[in-house]
């Protein structure tokens, strides 16, 4: 096993997720099975292979810098129980 | 056992806000006035489904700054995702260039402790997004006490440059010149308006020292200034504490501290330092700047101050403190040589600008860009005095009363009261009236008919011309005297 | 003959010949949707309440209803991914594919069901509950886009969008025998459609026809400045062409994979569908593809999670989606969010994309997995050098019973090896069908790939293999 279970219900929280004992069971199999594939690349020669992408060498498009506003801000709005006046309210952060 | 000595080791991080009229990945506008929450839209709410999109102007403004730095163009760089968890990111990670930034390896010059000039290094300046404004406070205004935090996305995606310095720096003195040089040569490129006050140039310092006895202490990262006090003070603050643990034996801990502006003290994050992971932005592929862009970028760039101020010096003959001054903001410089292009003498126009110019937009709080006297009509000042048309005092008279009263250089000679050429009306009157008063001895024998043969008269007329420094035409002289005298 | 049975191609021609109105099409589809969704369960939400009316009557979908998968967004409605951390989501704008078939016409019925956030190859894997296959509601549909392939098979649309990021267009299309087809990368926008894995997803259709996939491809191939990985340059032509040919085309089998066993209906569909290529003067050849036979799972399953991690870090309930208004702190109020808002999958990815691209591990595993990519794309360009196509299973076998998922979830993953190197690759993928197996009457599909930009060709190539293969009937959706 690479990884314990205390690393990976480290690794959950620091993703901000709070595993039940079940869950973290079936993570801590799921991650070692994965780690232990992925040793698999071990067995190639990586040392002159470029990162991927694609062929075409394709670029990023650049936008013109022309104020278009977005029109549906209410819509947004609309999908938070955050709203307070013309904020997003959270609670206050709080540093552990 | 001899004294130990320790060498500050500084690296400063300073984002500046690249001025533009849009966001960095979207169309929402970068205006910092617009009330909360106003200039938001999927993209940089990070609404599920949205994808980035480039400004083209970012980089470009990211290349000018870049360059003002004396930086090379990256041909081609990439963005990367930098995670972590926080409200004011919409997100989870910020869209950054990390690594592969854009424009790199650059210097800026600062004088060091003996007043020699010294060139810190500049490693690179990366594009990335803003996060957004955070208000801990209530929205009713109340301050203290509130459970809650308010989250204005507004800012949340405005470009950013992040410029990162090697650890050249040694001191906050340096630190400041370093910042400030930075501050006015992104001004020149026009790349930032990089004003502190609306956040828009921010800093964090990396300060370790380096001890006599061969121990160096770890890098501690500290971080919210948002002025050069702060980033000077901050800097001391942190050398001093360090200082103090080296010299009792102790061990600096690496850390990120926070610069407490209203306590003067840096204090310890007690957030854990977050995971800095990346992976590379699958939603933007490379940026790819080509040589022909490079050329009409570097063809943008303006004169930079250093390089104006030292040809004031060798071309102009003016002292480096008058070229200082003047190329200290670029639209100062820019108006002052408009001047000398509209045919005034370049050192009694650059002190015409450093003194009354300058003097005036202070008192009046405002730019040199609102200055309602063009620089065309201070050259036309200037070469009335040396056309000795008209004398300095009233040139600033002059100066003065147009600056106040919003008027033409012509109708406020003419609401002087000056003449073409010389010292008239009021102005002539006032003279003599002191000159009266001084000689109450000398009236008194023309008033008792004394001076029959005019010979204290002659006197006192000499005394007036003299005052107007030749200025005022004789017969007037002549006549105003009489009258004053009959008084 | 029901009006919900007509393909697109019909059902379009009829409300442009004014045989029928837009009004009957729309009722007769909902119609066979009341009568088979109960046992068929392919809806996340519905939103044929009443007719809706066509945004373009002289578009080539005038009046034709289609579905999407959940992770398209829709303006107004609700979209929700099958994640409960979505909850009553509803965006505030359009999936630019959704607004090209909308300008082009066509009417929304509902959102349909998938894996949650398409992580599944099932549709099991939903806070919804799972879709169940028309051709026999006791197996799945495939996944993840299990839905909108059920939608399609019953004849509830002729046509509907998925999405797919290692074969979640592909492996329920031919679980549910239709045709799906996987564009090349960069061929259709992204935007609006909630991400994954980036540089893997890819929005494509559903339907019972080729010349159906044609004419939808027509209309999502159009460059979207919205997306910058979508291609300017390209403008492929979609046209249907009966004269289409192809004699001369060199058919490759993938060597490795020979070794490999297949469920015997998809063996001998391998067979038959050789035959019929060769009897229309195509060549049979075989391709090497060593790197992508072996490290090919891996390399998907590092990149999808690395990326899919970072995709999702976004839901924290405060600006959408499911949250909590008690929450002490907002550290808090995060986890609290997310662990009831993801499924056990969901933050099984989530924790492994973590873990791989934690500076200690990051050069290792991600780092190393964008240059096996890099491997793997260069040997389907070697490939594609030596044939024209490759053919090959979609799965190795025909669609298991629902509950009956393999307990050793790494051999899921290894099922998926037929159809996610196509993603690595940003190569186009059709999954097309093949007949019905005589045992189970379950259809059998294969695949078809080619090298990037080649959609238009592959679809060609379907064509002749429609012509003698047969089209899929629509199934029974569990009723009699
Ligand atoms: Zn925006």
């Amino acid at each position: 096993m690479k990884l314990s279970r205390e690393e990976v219900n480290d690794i959950a929280l620091e993703s901000r997720l709070l595993l039940t004992e079940k869950e973290l069971d079936g993570a801590v199999k799921y991650i070692n099975n994965f780690l232990d594939i992925l040793d698999s690349f071990k067995e190639l020669d990586l040392t002159n292979v470029e990162p991927f992408s694609f062929a075409e060498a394709l670029e990023c498009p650049l936008r013109e810098d022309k104020v278009n506003a977005f029109t549906n801000t209410q819509g947004i709005f609309n999908e938070s129980e955050h709203v307070d006046g013309s904020y997003f309210k959270v609670p206050r952060i709080m540093e552990d | 056992m001899s004294e130990l000595t320790f060498t500050p080791v500084i690296g400063i991080e300073i984002h500046i806000r690249l001025k533009t009229d849009t966001k960095i990945f979207c169309a929402c506008s970068t205006d910092t006035d617009a009330p909360a929450n106003t200039n938001i839209c999927p993209v940089c709410m990070g609404l599920p489904g949205s994808l980035p999109r480039l400004n083209h102007n970012v980089v470009e403004k990211g290349m000018l700054a870049g360059m003002a730095l004396h930086c090379t163009v990256q041909p081609r760089s990439l963005f990367f995702r930098k995670s972590y968890f926080y409200p004011d990111l919409p997100k989870g990670h910020q869209i950054s260039q990390c690594d592969l930034p854009v424009v790199a390896d650059g210097y800026i010059e600062v004088h060091d402790a003996e007043g020699k000039l010294k060139k810190i290094r500049v490693n690179h300046l990366h594009l990335e997004e803003d996060a957004a404004a955070m208000h801990h406070s209530a929205s009713d205004g109340r301050l203290e006490g509130a459970s809650t935090s308010y989250v204005d996305y507004n800012r949340a995606g405005m470009p950013l440059g992040e410029i990162v310095s090697e650890p050249d720096i040694s001191s906050s003195a340096e630190a400041v010149e370093y910042a400030m040089n930075l501050q006015r040569r992104v001004r020149y490129a026009g790349a930032s308006d990089a004003d502190l006050d609306k956040g828009m140039m921010r800093f964090d310092a990396n300060v370790s020292l380096k001890c006599s006895d061969g121990r160096w202490g770890r890098k501690v990262e500290v971080k919210n200034m948002n002025s050069f006090r702060a980033l000077e003070r901050a800097i001391e603050f942190e050398i001093k504490r360090q200082k103090k643990i080296l010299q009792s034996g102790g061990e600096v801990l690496q850390e990120t501290r926070h610069w407490n502006d209203a306590k003067g003290v840096t204090t310890a994050s007690r957030v854990k330092e977050f995971y800095r992971k990346f992976i590379v932005e699958p939603d933007l592929p490379p940026l790819i700047v080509n040589q022909e862009w490079i050329d009409r970028v570097t063809a943008m760039m303006p004169e930079m101050p250093d390089v104006r101020a030292n040809r004031y010096v060798h071309d102009m003959g003016l002292t480096q403190e008058a070229a200082d001054i003047l190329t200290d903001d670029k639209n100062t410089a820019d108006y002052f040589e408009a001047c000398v292009k509209a045919g005034a003498n370049p050192v009694r126009a650059a002190n015409w600008v450093r003194t009354e110019v300058l003097r005036v937009l202070n008192e009046m709080q405002k730019k040199i860009s609102e200055f309602s006297i063009k620089p065309e009509v201070l050259a036309e000042i200037v070469r009335r005095v040396d056309d000795r048309k008209l004398s300095t005092t009233q040139a600033k008279e002059v100066f003065d009363y147009m600056c106040a009263n919003d008027s033409g250089l012509d109708d406020a000679v003419k609401k002087l009261g000056i003449t073409e050429g010389g010292v008239a009306g009021n102005a002539l009157v006032e003279i003599i009236a002191n000159v009266i008063k001084a000689n109450p001895d000398v009236l008194a024998e023309i008033q008792s008919g004394k001076d029959t043969k005019g010979k204290k008269f002659k006197f006192l007329q000499g005394l007036v011309m003299k005052e107007s420094k030749g200025q005022a035409k004789p017969q007037e002289v002549v006549e105003a005297l009489t009258a004053a005298l009959k008084q | 003959m029901e009006l919900y049975e007509l393909d697109l191609y019909e059902a379009s021609k009829g409300i442009k010949d004014k045989k029928f109105s837009p009004k009957e099409l729309f009722e007769s589809c909902k119609k066979r949707i009341d009568s088979c969704e109960d046992k068929i369960h392919a809806f996340i939400t519905r939103t044929d309440g009443t007719a809706p009316v066509t945004e373009n009557p002289n578009g080539i979908f005038a009046g034709v209803p289609t579905v999407l998968k959940d992770n398209l967004c829709t303006n107004g409605i609700r979209t929700t991914a099958a994640s409960k951390i979505l909850g009553n989501w509803k965006p505030p704008y359009d999936a630019t594919a959704w607004k090209y078939l909308r300008e082009a016409g066509a009417v929304l019925m509902g959102k349909v069901n998938m894996d949650e956030f398409a992580m599944g190859n099932t549709c099991g894997n939903s806070a919804f509950g799972p879709t169940h296959n028309p051709n026999d509601i006791s197996r799945v549909p495939g996944g993840s886009s299990g839905g909108s392939a059920a939608a399609v098979s019953a004849g509830y649309v002729p046509f509907s969008l998925g999405s797919d990021t290692g074969g979640s267009i592909r492996q329920p299309a031919s679980y549910c025998g239709v045709y799906g087809m996987k564009p090349t990368y960069g061929m259709v926008s992204r935007y609006g459609l909630i991400s994954y894995g980036s540089s893997l997803d890819q929005i494509g259709p559903f339907a019972r026809t080729i010349r159906d996939l044609q004419l939808v491809m027509s209309v999502l191939a159009q460059y979207d400045p919205m997306d910058s990985s979508c291609f300017r340059e390209k403008n492929p032509d979609f046209t249907h062409n009966e004269d289409a040919s192809i004699k001369g085309k060199r058919i490759a089998l993938v060597k490795e994979f020979q070794n490999f066993t297949l469920d015997a209906p998809i063996a001998e569909a391998m067979k038959k569908t050789q035959k019929v290529l060769e009897n229309n003067g195509a060549v049979i050849t075989e391709v090497s593809l060593p790197v992508v036979s072996k490290y090919a799972v891996a390399c998907y399953y590092a990149l999808a999670m690395s990326e899919a991690h970072t995709n999702l870090e976004r839901y924290d309930g405060v600006r959408y989606g499911y949250t909590v208004n008690d929450a002490a702190g907002i550290k808090e109020m995060f986890e609290r969010v997310r662990s009831y808002g993801f499924g056990s999958e969901v933050k099984s990815r989530i924790i492994a994309g973590t873990c791989l691209t934690e500076p200690s591990r990051c050069d290792e595993y991600y780092v190393a997995a964008t240059k096996v990519r890099t491997l793997i794309a260069q040997e389907f360009i070697r490939a594609f050098g030596e044939c024209d196509f490759i053919l090959q299973p979609v799965t190795p076998s025909l669609p298991h019973k629902i509950g009956e998922e393999d307990e050793d979830a790494m051999k899921g993953y290894e099922t998926d090896l037929y159809t996610l190197p196509v993603n690595l690759a940003g190569l186009p993928g059709l999954s097309f069908f093949t007949g019905y197996d005589d045992a189970t009457k379950l259809p059998v599909g294969l695949q078809l790939i080619g090298p990037r930009w080649s959609d238009s060709e592959i679809l060609n190539a379907g064509m002749i293999l429609e012509r003698h293969l047969g089209s899929p009937k629509i199934a029974n959706g569990g009723v009699k």
